[in-house]
């Protein structure tokens, strides 16, 4: 039995910003850590999570099933084939959404305390009842967001909830950052996500043509492409989740040369 | 130092307003070696008056661990100094009534403590004092003034019940749209000088904004 499990939330108000890539991809990089991680899918109207682990034909049994004490949570824990130590408990049917209230979720989470050293909850985008379920049974929180406006003000609406409900700590991951633009000043800066937020940045994400082939072979780029740039990105995210001091540092910070400032930000460590 | 885990808290009682400072430093010394938190009701105090009262529990090897005050000023000093993080602060009650010298109109101030979030809304009936930022895709607004120690990024309406007097202070004065009364101004486009306090205000019909004069908050001695 597990002692002094983490529950994290992966939140971001805003939708399509990569909350589900990140919590695959964490999942995997942690269980290879050797540590035992369950996702949950709370997203249950437009559940993705299995689809991204590669898991969708091994679902026998939901969370919903467990809920209603249909099957014992061991039974609907889907395994995954290469990581042994990650496992993902399915979201439900749409329809879940119509009765799952806070204490439901907090009932799940319990029951996985009890065997892994994670457990990662993919939230629902919105602020609605998914969001507000899946906070009611988190501890703490990694807000994703994009450098762009849309996404940065929606990420402070969520902040601002998950302050109110002593979610602590609450981490940044700013994913899909292409430094080029970024660098050309056509993109918000680090800074000026960081700016307002006001938040610890656990790390960034680059954008990478390979999480969207990834995706649709449903192997995550931490399971078998180490060496594509977002892999590197979600590998450090992983072992600063662990208190590894790996050191951020500024893309703006990086002299001119496009081309070796490119190079560059890939070999530090900042991503 | 071998401090008592026990905390005791003192009001500075209305009767000793004129010499609180001897009365707490005669508590101090009853006291020695405590935990102290200290309600200030709505004394005014200064940054001086505060580094005082620190170094006069110090030399009695007491700790103040909290403060509450009523009053604008003695929250702003305690800030200004730092202290934020050593000790909890607290407005006493959220919504006090006072009379305002100046003008003899009867205001509530209120105090918000932290970052105005996206989607967040504060009103007050009377004057809104807010210690932290007011990031873009908030509003705030009150019937009196708005003061913000910290950077207007959202929406303020000052005299949102139609005072054309009524003024908006920040540190960083970067707002979407200010309003006062039933004015409508959009924010400046160009960024403003760091480490400049500005005020934005109506002058003949019009909303403009200037430095923020440094005797604002001395105002109400
Ligand atoms: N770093 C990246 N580089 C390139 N594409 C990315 C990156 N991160 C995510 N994407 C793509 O963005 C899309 C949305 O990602 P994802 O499904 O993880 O977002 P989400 O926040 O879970 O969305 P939803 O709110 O719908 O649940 C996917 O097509 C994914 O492949
Ligand atoms: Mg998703």
């Amino acid at each position: 039995m597990a002692t002094d499990t983490r529950v994290i939330l992966i939140c971001s108000g805003k939708g399509g910003v990569g909350k589900t890539t990140l919590t695959a991809n964490l999942g995997i990089s942690l269980a290879r850590q050797g540590l035992t991680t369950a996702v949950l899918d709370a997203d249950f109207g437009l559940r993705n999570l299995d689809l991204l682990l590669g898991l969708e034909n091994r679902i026998v049994y939901t969370a919903q099933e467990v809920l209603e004490e249909e099957c014992r949570l061991d039974q609907a824990l889907v395994k995954h084939k290469q990581e042994s130590n990650l496992s993902l408990l399915p979201a439900g049917n749409p329809r879940m959404l119509d009765w799952l209230k806070p204490d439901d979720m907090k009932r799940i989470v319990e029951m996985l305390k009890e065997q892994f050293n994670y457990v990662l909850i993919d939230c629902p985008a919105g602020v609605e009842d998914g969001f507000k379920n899946a906070m009611a049974a988190s501890q703490e929180a990694i807000v994703v967001t994009n450098p762009e406006v849309s996404a940065v003000r929606d990420a402070d609406r969520v902040i601002g909830l998950l302050n109110t409900n002593s979610i602590k700590p609450v981490q940044l991951v700013l994913n899909r950052v292409r430094p080029k633009m970024m660098a050309n000043q056509e993109m918000l800066s680090i800074d000026d996500v960081t700016d307002i937020l006001a938040l610890p940045l656990l790390g960034l994400v680059l954008e990478d043509e390979q999480v969207i082939v990834s995706t649709n072979r449903g192997e995550p780029l931490t399971l078998n492409s180490l060496n594509s740039p977002a892999a590197k990105c979600y590998l450090n995210i992983a072992k600063r989740l662990q208190g590894e001091d790996i050191p951020l540092i500024d893309p703006a910070e990086e002299s001119s040369g496009l081309g070796a400032k490119f190079r560059r930000l890939m070999q530090t460590k900042i991503f | 130092m071998n401090l008592n885990n026990q905390k005791i808290i003192i009001n500075i009682e209305d009767s000793e307003y004129l010499n609180w400072k001897i009365y707490l430093k005669s508590k101090f010394k009853m006291l020695n070696s405590c935990n102290i938190e200290i309600d200030s009701k709505n004394l005014k105090l200064s940054c001086t008056d505060i580094s005082e009262i620190i170094e006069i529990a110090n030399q009695y090897n007491c700790k103040i661990i909290g403060f509450s005050s009523t009053s604008e000023k003695t929250i702003v000093s305690i800030h200004s100094l730092g202290y934020k993080s050593h000790f909890s602060i607290e407005s006493s009650s959220k919504n006090t009534s006072q009379i305002d010298d100046n003008n003899q109109i009867f205001s509530k101030t209120n105090f918000h403590q932290g970052t105005v979030r996206s989607g967040e809304y504060l009103d007050s009936p009377g004057d809104l004092l807010i210690l932290g930022d007011v990031n873009p895709g908030a509003k705030v607004s009150a019937e009196g003034n708005i003061m913000i120690w910290g950077r207007l990024l959202g929406i303020a309406h000052a005299g949102s019940k139609g005072n054309y007097q009524a003024t908006i202070s920040a540190l960083q004065l970067r707002p979407v749209q200010l309003r006062i009364a039933k004015k409508v101004a959009r924010g400046p486009e160009e960024k403003p000088q760091l480490g400049m306090a500005e005020q934005a205000r109506i002058d003949s019909e019009e909303i403009v904004i200037s430095p923020l004069e440094t005797t604002y908050f001395e105002k109400s001695n």
